[in-house]
């Protein structure tokens, strides 16, 4: 019985992982209708600069600033040349832009870094929560809460704010958002930036609680977002959060079940399914990121 | 063949948009060979009347009848192949096909199955597909235009492009939604000339819509007036004009039931 | 031949395969983002059957490609049902699937990959390369090119046109996958293993980016697309990762000044038809 805890417990925590990924995918697809495949190399980017830094005894706080300022600059570059000058193109093309930046960031990493797996050394020694004969990481604690102060400040965001009124206008309807003056040039790109380090800010927390880190983790991990966006209902941020624990907790109990090789097939599994029988997602949201 | 059985009819049909009733209760005959026209003012539901003719959408209750055939649940894709072909409001041409091949698309019904699907029409030059469909462009007048991206030409050019292709498909039955928005005065008329030959000589009937009266008046014999998804006139394009009624819809001027709706159901 | 040039030969041959697979259902409008779940399929399938069978190995490739459309062809009709970037998605986690599925097939090795014994060389991929291209060229010279393509252009107009529009798109996907199929059968039977790690997202994502670049609107393109995919890293002689930077970067910026692709379609249908016409004829161009 307990172990079924332990099990959700470790899945709530993998899953808040996978919801700010989910988070970062559906803003770009509910207010942008774009889906932006270079975030899973955003969330590679966190981690493995993360690790790079803090490898050169820089603390990992510090580090990871900097990689959350690196992933920045990178998602600006990203909207340069998959969004802004590209508006008007082919439905395909912006999608097919975001995955060569995958393709190059990926890349790019492994000719720094070489394509092993790299290990990060232990940040918080010995910080665990026993309770009720569960071990619970206060690292991880912190970032599932963490991740739920963001994503409610975002969701606060969208709702209160005037950026958030001028993205929610865009999400209904680009044209008319334009007619209605509001500068979508200048605006676009914060969408880019929030999704950028909403994406590796993942990637440090799992680093730093997970601590291990390679150039392809955005393809490990970062593309379960996927299925976590689509499960929770593309657009729906708060639907993301529900995703993201959903998958961690699919992906823990199918390891647990079938063993570790059949996780991808139960993550992608799900995914197929809600797609074929509910695309909407579970809470899915129509036209339009709901808050 | 029963040739006084309408060739299209539609039997109390009506069709609503969540709350609202876009075709209401409508019920009118085409009679063979001839053209009618589909007039009344914007919002009518005309569209709506050949989106429900062609099976994009489902009506709610009702019947649609093709030479006395109840066709209202017959799937849009079949219908060409039962003689239904039209145009589209917005010129609708496949933009990465050149002016032939969005011609040789209109030949798809009668060129069909695997044999047609392998047919290389592409390929060898004088395959008898690509000929006929050469020929048809040829005597629209667009011999010039063949390998053109459709894409690139002027609206007239590719509105003439369009009935090419619905007239591929050898209709017995051709709707036509504004067939002359956005021509000139020359090329409506050459338009008129060029509709009224043809359903003349293929025996081709045609239901138009269209606001150009004048281009109503002179092609079509019978004309039917909608509004509000309801018919409120029927008759000659004289006795329309007249009607108080009709009017009433266009000009907003309150009238007494005129002598057709006296006698009508 | 140098065995070098041989290698670059081999891979474009096996480029130009896969891109072709990947042409047809985007040249119907969908993205088939598992592309490589299908090459895997059919890799492993025709690995299976010359390892274990006595059957000519360009048999075995036939039969994997076969096998990969079946495949596709039993998931198409409800992944078909999707639509845009829904079936992007769909088919992205159906790559996925097959490739997971297949590491835990133990009897083609698992995790560890699956050897082959039979080894062909380039001008057996050749062959098949151009077969490929062939039956795509042909295919598009029929009146199956024009609906493929109206499918894709407009589906609705299409549909009232009398074509089948699913069952064009469930073709096109299908027919794809099953070319995707022998590329993993030439892939295999040419570096003698097949493991399922190769056949990621990485490389559905790498064969859409050169099929794209190329131009979908025309025949042309893929081989362009792969043509270009293979050969232009050679000439940077750097290690395998910076030759990806450089595709990617190529990709994006390509993307950004011409995003139909570098072959567009009814010019380069005009131009040959132009050629073929005036040598016909005798007329001065």
């Amino acid at each position: 019985m307990l172990i079924y805890f332990q099990q959700t417990v470790n899945g709530l925590m993998l899953g808040s992982i996978y919801a700010m990924v989910a988070v970062a995918l559906t803003l770009g697809m509910g207010i942008l209708r774009f889906l932006n495949f270079s975030i899973p190399g955003l969330f590679m980017i966190g981690g493995m600069l993360t690790w790079a830094l803090v490898r050169d005894a820089v603390p990992w706080p510090l580090a990871a600033g900097a990689a959350l300022l690196m992933a920045a600059v990178a998602s600006l570059v990203v909207e340069l040349f998959t969004w802004r000058w590209m508006r008007k193109a082919d439905e395909f093309v912006p999608l097919v832009s975001s995955m060569a930046f995958l393709i190059l960031f990926e890349n790019l990493a492994v000719a720094y870094w070489g394509s092993d797996l790299q290990s990060l050394p232990q940040l918080f020694a010995g910080a665990d929560w026993r309770v009720a004969g569960l071990v619970i990481s206060v690292p991880q604690v912190a970032g599932l809460i963490l991740s739920i102060v963001l994503i409610a400040g975002l969701s606060l965001i969208l709702r209160k704010t005037r950026l958030g009124r001028a993205l929610r206008t865009i999400a209904e309807d680009a044209d008319t958002a334009l007619l209605l003056g509001i500068p979508i040039h200048r605006i676009v790109p914060s969408v880019f930036l929030i999704s950028g380090i909403f994406a590796a800010l993942s990637g440090v927390l799992f680093a730093v609680n997970y601590r291990q880190v390679h150039p392809f983790m955005g393809e490990a991990l970062g593309l379960k977002g996927i299925s976590a966006m689509v499960v929770g209902g593309m657009g729906n941020i708060w639907g993301a959060i529900a995703g993201g624990l959903i998958i961690g907790c699919a992906e823990v109990m199918s390891i647990d079940l079938f063993g570790a090789d059949f996780v991808d097939i139960s993550v992608y599994g799900l995914l197929l399914l809600i797609l074929m029988v509910r695309p909407t997602g579970l809470f899915g949201a129509p036209a339009g990121a709901r808050a | 063949m029963n040739s006084t059985l309408p060739l299209l009819a539609l039997e109390n049909v009506s069709k609503r948009f969540g709350g609202l009733r876009v075709v209401d209760d409508l019920s009118f005959a085409l009679p063979r060979g001839t053209c009618s026209a589909l007039i009344g003012p914007n919002g009518a539901g005309k569209t709506t009347v050949f989106n429900l003719v062609t099976g994009v959408y489902s009506i709610d209750t009702g019947r649609v009848l093709l030479d006395g055939n109840d066709i209202s649940s017959m799937p849009s894709r079949r219908r060409i192949y039962h003689g239904i072909a039209r145009n589209f409001q917005n010129i609708r041409l496949m933009a990465h096909l050149s002016a032939l091949e969005n011609v040789l698309v209109g030949q798809h019904c009668r060129n069909s199955g695997l044999r047609g699907v392998l047919q290389p029409v592409n390929l060898v030059p004088r395959n008898r597909w690509r000929e006929a469909a050469r020929t048809a462009l040829a005597d629209a007048g667009l011999a010039q235009y063949e390998r053109a991206a459709v894409g690139g030409l002027p609206y007239g050019l590719q509105k003439r492009i369009e009935l090419v292709r619905a007239l591929m498909a050898k209709p017995r039955l051709l709707l036509l939604d504004e067939p002359a928005a956005g021509l000139n005065p020359r090329e409506t008329e050459e338009l008129r000339e060029r509709l009224a030959v043809v359903g003349r000589e293929r025996g081709i009937s045609m239901l138009v819509v269209e606001h150009d009266m004048n281009f109503v008046g002179a092609l079509c014999a019978h004309v039917i007036v909608l509004n509000f998804g309801r018919r409120i006139a029927e008759g000659t394009p004289d006795q329309i004009r007249e009607d108080p009624l009709v009017r009433e819809a266009y000009l907003g001027v309150q009238a007494e039931p005129g002598p057709l709706q006296r006698h009508a159901s | 031949m140098s065995g070098y040039v041989e290698g670059i030969l081999v891979l474009l041959a096996i480029n130009v395969v896969f891109a072709y697979g990947a042409f047809l259902p985007i040249a119907a409008g969908q993205l088939n983002l598992g592309i490589a779940g299908f090459a895997a399929i059919g890799g492993y399938v025709s690995a299976f059957l010359s390892n274990n069978a006595t059957v000519p190995v360009p048999v075995a490739i036939l039969v994997g490609g076969l096998a990969a459309a079946m495949v596709a062809l039993a998931v198409a009709v409800p992944v078909l049902r999707t639509r845009g970037i829904y079936l992007a998605l769909a088919t992205f986690a159906l790559g996925e699937i097959v490739r997971a599925a297949i590491l835990n097939i133990e009897l083609v090795g698992g995790a560890a990959g699956y050897p082959v014994v039979a080894f062909i060389r380039f001008p057996t991929i050749a062959a098949f390369a151009a077969g490929v291209a062939v039956v795509v060229w042909l295919l598009f010279a029929t009146r199956f090119g024009i609906a493929i393509t109206a499918v894709h252009d407009d589906e609705r107009v299409a549909d009232l046109m009398g074509l089948n529009v699913r069952a064009f798109q469930v073709a096109a996907f299908a027919l794809g996958a099953g070319f995707a199929g022998i590329g993993g059968g030439l892939y295999a039977h040419h570096f003698s293993y097949v493991e399922a790690q190769y056949f990621g997202i990485t490389l559905s994502i790498s064969i859409v980016l050169y099929v794209l670049f190329g131009g979908t609107q025309s025949v042309l393109g893929p081989l362009l697309g792969a043509t270009v995919f293979t050969l232009l890293p050679e000439l940077l002689r750097g290690s395998a990762q910076w030759r990806y930077v450089f595709f990617a970067s190529i990709v994006i910026v390509v993307m950004v000044l011409r995003p139909q692709g570098l072959v567009t379609g009814v010019r380069m249908r005009r131009l040959f038809r132009d050629q073929r016409e005036r040598a016909r004829t005798g007329q001065a161009a």
